[in-house]
């Protein structure tokens, strides 16, 4: 009797296996989507399948906890899937190792329905290695009541970030509060944001004349106490600066649209006074505040597959998708042109609040927004400490601009080398 | 009497009160979590006792990931490695304590030495060798390589060598062979051991979820450790619904190491008394 | 002779068979190619591509502050492990009794073990924040003036992250003791009792001598455990502050899994194991149990 049953307990866990389908399969992974959007994605396959009667295509999601050791485990083991669901971070990563293809003949001739700040995201060294796919973006919420206290029109665009500190300036002067919160502890992706380079073929390069510049005018800033001082230097600073933005500490917040709902739920009084504007375009034209989503496509998947590879990743991103994406999360964007110009996002009601006018205005500015981040350094978190710090000094007049970066600069450049 | 049993109990009690409380503040900041209801969960200093206890935050993580199926996934993929490892590891450690065999300080040797080196690349390395033995997306994948464990079979190794001689001699005297030492004196012998190594490997087991959701392809087949990573999904995240599916992750495994305490007990106990 | 020597053999190896079979395909294969390849440029994507390089690897690493950093630090950690068996002996004498509800109390020792480590990181975040309960209770008994921090200070930083590792390791080691006190011969107790000895005099001459094997079995897996201790590096300080409490282990999981630098991960492990060896060696001399 015992040993039937373990015979028949051994039968059932051999047993336990997949089918297999005749047809050609694709298979994509996706980044922690389950179960919220079982629906869309179902409903995506069984379109693309409609069309395409000869493939299978098979979603799977997984936590994203698990998804790098389980894509490693995967490629390294000839077993990839056919597109995997990426940030910019591990993409650029994936790619230096090897372990993803350039798809720039997949993409082909649509390379134009995506938005040029997002091609740019997952661009390394002129070869394209993701299809952009989601996307977030800064929005500019300004206090009315604080902006005319301080002589400001509220409505009119800020063209730069020095106009933006100068106004800064006056806020804290006339209307005696702080003016802006930047994210200096972030500095580097300030620098990104204002087209200044921080990494130059392996070298860190953010002592030139123009970031000096740039720190000075902070510092210039910082002595009016046009900043807010809270956490200013944190690497983190979001949380105190939308709590002071609420408690009218704070004439300007630059946040996600998303993020506005805090305001409008937790600071009624608030809220009615905010008008949400456009960031601030950086020295190039970059949007700050992107957080690119993509999908790679891994090395090993079979040749043959790839153009049908290639279709389908275009569909899974293209604009009607990617518009139903957004709807279906309410809080994203996406990275192709035609979807951000959907009523969507632009039809926004006369009576609209600063939630629903934020989003328009974000849809708005898609074409140049960029995930800023600081890729290629090993070991990044040392390296950012003491850029931190040296930002600190210079900013808070501890120490001269220029000695302070060359300071760090240097301390990069020894660790680079490495 | 009662004065005499309190002066003596108290200080007693107290003391593991306190370790108790020491030990178990994270679980029960997760549970308080788990069954309260508005405030904020991030307040300092954390609240221990919910305001408004409700169920309904364990009910949602039920509703919106499969629990039912990825316990039965846990309590499948967990029991074949307990019983497995515990199998596995009797035998060896049992051959490496009692038996003498050319060899056997080798074996030891590399048993130990595979405790100390570098285990980085084992999952990789075990991902391409469950590839080719063509079990990926099997349960019998997932429990395979768990079963190699180095640890358990120190673990009874030392365990069986605390048996005193005289008894197995005894036993061997009155005709027993080897496999009946084994099985009827040794083993129970070693319950204590035998009992720690299995919850061991059943904690261990039970929360891993990285090697699982390698092997396995599919979710539904997913055990309790991987699914209730859903809860925490992309623009989906209630912190109060997460430390529900926390709890429920945690709790089959406090209930059944209560159970098992009798286990730890003497295992003479039961063939003496 | 020689053939029952034989038949002898084969019993053994085929009581060892199973588990030198998955021993082998699970185990010594991985980590004997790990070791190998932390002597090779790691193409972990294309293993068998790999580059032989010789010491190149452990050039690498001594040239690197962090890893001489980690090193040291790695020998701090080493300080938890008597810390941890005495208290966990201790926990274990504590509860090896019958007293009414011990279970309970012998369940609750245990939940650290249980407990996933990322609800750890967030509980002793705030037991060690600025304004953390821990500076709250020292301010309030007058016994500090400004707030520590515990994690932020990197003179303390390692030392709180070394405590973590001490609470998750209390209940663990507390179930390993039980084992081996549940194990003991009663009667040696109870004659010594009849002798006359104290509770602390039994202790130390009958309990502890007779617990060898298993103090054995516990400081060596606490060594080796100490060793590798990575998890709650990443979950409370990520290694800050200032590379103050990366730990070797930490150092390759960092290399491995967020670099990728399967080559410098392995090469550190590589380093682990050979200062691991020399304390398993230390272990069992001290502990053998025929030294008794």
């Amino acid at each position: 009797m015992k040993h039937t049953l373990i015979a028949a307990m051994v039968g059932a866990l051999l047993a336990s296996g997949g089918a297999h389908a005749e047809k050609v399969k694709i298979e994509f992974w996706t980044m922690s989507m389950k179960p919220r959007f079982d629906a869309y994605f179902e409903d995506v396959v069984k379109r693309y399948e409609a069309q395409n009667p000869d493939v299978d295509v098979v979603w799977t999601d997984l936590p994203w906890d698990v998804i790098r050791s389980k894509f490693t485990a995967a490629v390294a083991a000839g077993q990839p899937p056919a597109l995997a669901n990426m940030n910019v971070q591990w993409a650029y990563d994936y790619a230096v190792s090897g372990a993803i293809q350039p798809i720039d003949a997949l993409l082909g001739k649509d390379r134009g329905m995506y938005t040029a700040g997002a091609l740019a995201d997952v661009t390394w060294k002129g070869k394209t290695y993701a299809f952009p796919w989601y996307n977030s973006a800064d929005i500019m919420a300004v206090n009315v009541t604080i902006f005319k206290k301080a002589g400001l029109d509220p409505n009119k665009p800020i063209r730069n970030l020095s106009e933006q500190l100068k106004m800064a300036t006056q806020i804290r002067q006339k209307a005696g509060v702080a003016g802006l919160a930047p994210r200096l502890g972030r500095v580097e992706s300030v620098f990104l944001g204002e087209g200044l380079p921080v990494l130059e073929n392996g070298k860190a390069v953010f002592n030139s004349p123009k970031h000096v510049a740039l720190l000075r005018e902070f510092a210039t800033a910082y002595k009016a106490g046009a900043l807010l001082k809270d956490n200013l230097f944190a690497e983190d600073n979001f949380q105190v600066s939308i709590a002071a933005y609420n408690g009218g500490r704070l004439g300007i917040l630059e946040t996600t649209p998303t993020a506005l709902t805090r305001v409008r739920d937790d600071a009624k009084d608030i809220y009615a006074v905010t008008l949400a504007q456009p960031v601030p375009p950086g020295a190039t034209g970059v949007v700050k505040g992107g957080w690119l989503m993509d999908f790679v496509v891994p090395k090993g998947v079979d040749a043959k597959l790839l153009p049908q590879v290639g279709t389908f990743a275009k569909f899974l991103t293209n604009d009607a998708n990617q518009l139903a994406f957004s709807k279906a999360t309410g809080g994203t964007y996406p990275s192709v042109k035609q979807a951000a110009l959907d009523p969507f996002f632009q039809d926004v009601p006369a009576n609209a609040g600063a939630v629903e006018n934020a989003r328009a205005i974000g849809a708005r500015n898609l074409e140049n927004v960029r995930t800023l981040a600081i890729l290629g350094i090993d070991d990044p978190a040392p390296l950012l400490r003491r850029l931190r710090e040296e930002t600190e000094a210079a900013v808070t007049g501890r120490k001269d601009p220029k000695a302070a970066m060359d300071a760090a600069v240097t301390f990069w450049n020894a660790q680079l080398k490495k | 009497m009662l004065k005499r049993i309190l002066l003596n109990w108290t200080p007693r009690y107290t003391l593991l009160a306190l370790v108790g409380l020491f030990t178990t503040f994270p679980f029960l900041w997760t549970l308080s979590t788990a069954l309260g209801d508005g405030g904020n969960i991030y307040a300092f200093p954390p609240q221990m006792l919910p305001t408004e206890p409700t169920l309904a935050h364990v009910e949602e993580a039920r509703r919106v990931i499969p629990l039912d199926r990825f316990f039965w996934n846990s309590v499948w993929i967990s029991a074949w490695t307990v019983f497995g490892t515990l199998l596995i590891s009797s035998l060896a450690g049992y051959a490496l304590a009692v038996m003498k065999f050319r060899g056997s300080k080798w074996v030891f040797l590399a048993v130990l030495t595979t405790l100390i080196l570098p285990s980085e690349l084992n999952f990789i390395v075990n991902f391409i060798t469950v590839t080719q033995l063509k079990l990926t997306n099997t349960h019998t994948g997932v429990v395979l390589p768990l079963l190699a464990n180095a640890f358990g079979i120190f673990l009874l190794k030392q365990a069986f060598e605390e048996i005193p001689a005289e008894i197995l001699d005894a036993a061997r005297i009155d005709g027993a062979g080897e496999w009946q030492l084994f099985l009827r004196v040794a083993l129970p012998l070693a319950m204590p051991s035998l009992a720690a190594l299995g919850i061991f490997t059943l904690v261990a087991t039970w929360n891993a979820y990285i090697w699982p959701a390698v092997v396995l392809q599919t979710p539904d087949e997913y055990p309790l450790a991987v699914g209730v990573l859903y809860l925490s999904g992309t623009f989906a995240a209630k912190t109060r619904v997460i430390a529900a599916g926390t709890v429920l992750t945690i709790l089959p495994v406090l209930i059944l190491f209560l159970l098992a305490q009798r286990y730890f007990m003497r295992g003479l106990d039961g063939a003496v008394k | 002779m020689d053939k029952n020597a034989l038949t002898r053999d084969v019993r053994a190896y085929l009581f060892l068979a199973p588990a030198l079979i998955v021993l082998f395909l699970f185990s010594f294969w991985p980590v004997g190619l790990g070791a190998l390849l932390a002597f090779t440029r790691v193409d972990i994507f294309n293993l068998a591509g790999s580059q032989w390089v010789g010491l190149d690897n452990f050039r690498t690493l001594f040239d690197d502050p962090v890893f001489l950093g980690s090193i040291r630090n790695t020998l701090l950690y080493l300080l938890v492990v008597p810390l941890i068996q005495v208290a966990a002996l201790a926990l274990a004498v504590l509860v090896n009794t019958q007293l009414p509800a011990i279970r309970l109390f012998r369940t609750a020792f245990f939940v650290p073990v249980v407990t996933s480590v990322s609800v750890v990181g967030i509980m002793w975040g705030w037991m060690y924040n600025e304004d953390g309960m821990l500076n709250q209770v020292l301010a309030w008994l007058r016994l500090i003036d400004a707030p520590v921090g515990w994690l932020s200070d990197e003179r303390f930083a390692l030392f709180s992250v070394m405590f973590v590792t001490f609470w998750r390791g209390l209940g663990y080691y507390m179930v390993l003791y039980l084992a081996g006190l549940q194990a003991m011969p009663q009667e040696v107790e109870e004659a010594a009792l009849l002798d006359g000895a104290n509770r602390w005099q039994r202790f130390w001459r009958i309990t502890v001598p007779m617990l060898r094997p298993t103090i054995l079995l516990c400081t060596l897996l606490s060594t080796l455990a100490a060793m590798k201790a990575f998890e709650e590096v990443v979950v409370m300080t990520g290694g800050g502050p200032i590379g103050s409490t990366y730990t070797l282990a930490f150092y390759a999981y960092d290399m491995g899994f967020r670099a990728f630098d399967f080559s410098r991960a392995l090469a550190a492990s590589l380093v682990v194991s050979l200062i691991g060896f020399v304390l398993a060696w230390f272990n069992f001399r001290f502990f053998r149990p025929d030294s008794r």
